[in-house]
């Protein structure tokens, strides 16, 4: 599992930072609806990958023979608050989390930061689900005055 | 610096291939491909807690391997982070990237996947909640980048 997930994802990181989403201007065009680019690939990428999966489905199992789960989810209202906190990030920085690699290897080092942000994020987004820093408010007794 | 790729490969290469990665996936090692959750086996490690899906260190190391071999072949170079490093002054800039990716970060993380996990993998797969998911990425970040393009005066 470990090489066939380091192999495929030697052909994503290849193929995201061929397609130039690593540059800002990219992305931007796009979501000023200036450029169809990234449109037309998401597109693409969909396309192929659903085709893909219908036939794997059919099959019902991996290459070694495992019984595969391809699952879907109904929606959940989190996915839309995430996805709505996601995307003023997504709109400022026209960028996300794998794009930040192909950029950074493209010669945009402040990716980089941006990359620091997102361990940063991830981690507070874990602390908020464990309720820490949660404000509890307790009544307090009022005690009779004489 | 080879130049054996393009400095843009058109869309109709790098859609299918970024497709046909995530249907390798799932018929090489029965899982669904995704980016924010390999960042967050990573911050697992960062903290000393056990790493629940080791595949996706393996992945994400693969994918940092890919993207500079495609740099290497010839991807085109950027510099600066475009129209942002342009007319912010430095220490602005590194504070509005921080925010951005603590953002991404915090949203991915609470939405369940990014625009690889929910945008490609789960669409992909018909899943509504990416659907939902997907769509409120793209129309939050349609409307932002456009009301910050109109705020700026047509600078950003």
């Amino acid at each position: 599992m470990r090489w066939s997930a380091l192999a495929v994802g030697i052909v994503f990181g290849f193929f995201l930072t061929g397609s130039g989403l690593g540059n800002y201007h990219t992305i931007h065009q796009g979501l000023l609806l200036r450029d169809p680019y990234i449109y037309l690939m998401m597109a693409a990428t969909i396309v192929t990958a659903a085709t893909g999966i219908a036939a794997l489905r059919r099959r019902g199992r991996t290459v070694f023979g495992e019984p595969l789960v391809i699952p879907r989810h109904p929606v959940r209202r989190q996915a839309v608050y995430g996805g709505a906190v996601f995307g003023v990030g997504f709109g400022i920085g026209a960028t996300c989390p794998g794009i930040t690699v192909a950029a950074i290897a493209t010669g945009a080092w402040w990716g980089g930061l941006v990359l620091l942000g997102i361990l940063g994020g991830l981690w507070l987004r874990g602390r908020a689900e464990r309720g820490v820093g949660k404000v509890t408010i307790r009544r307090t007794r009022r005690v009779p005055t004489p | 610096m080879l130049h054996a790729i393009p400095d843009q490969l058109p869309w109709w290469v790098a859609g299918p291939g970024v497709g046909l990665c995530v249907v390798a996936l799932y018929a090489l090692a029965n899982a669904k491909l995704g980016v924010s959750g390999g960042w967050l086996q990573l911050l697992f490690v960062a903290e000393r807690r056990p790493v629940t899906e080791p595949w996706r260190l393996w992945f994400t190391g693969g994918l940092v391997a890919g993207a500079f071999l495609a740099a290497g072949l010839g991807a085109g170079r950027v510099s600066g982070y475009g129209a942002l490093s342009r007319h912010l002054p430095v220490p602005l800039l590194a504070l509005v990237l921080l925010a951005v990716g603590v953002l991404i970060g915090y949203g991915a993380r609470w939405a369940g996947g990014c625009t690889s996990g929910h945008g490609i993998s789960g669409c992909s797969a018909g899943s509504p909640e990416s659907f939902a998911a997907t769509a409120t990425f793209f129309l939050v970040a349609i409307v932002v980048t456009v009301l910050v393009h109109l705020l700026s005066g047509g600078a950003v």
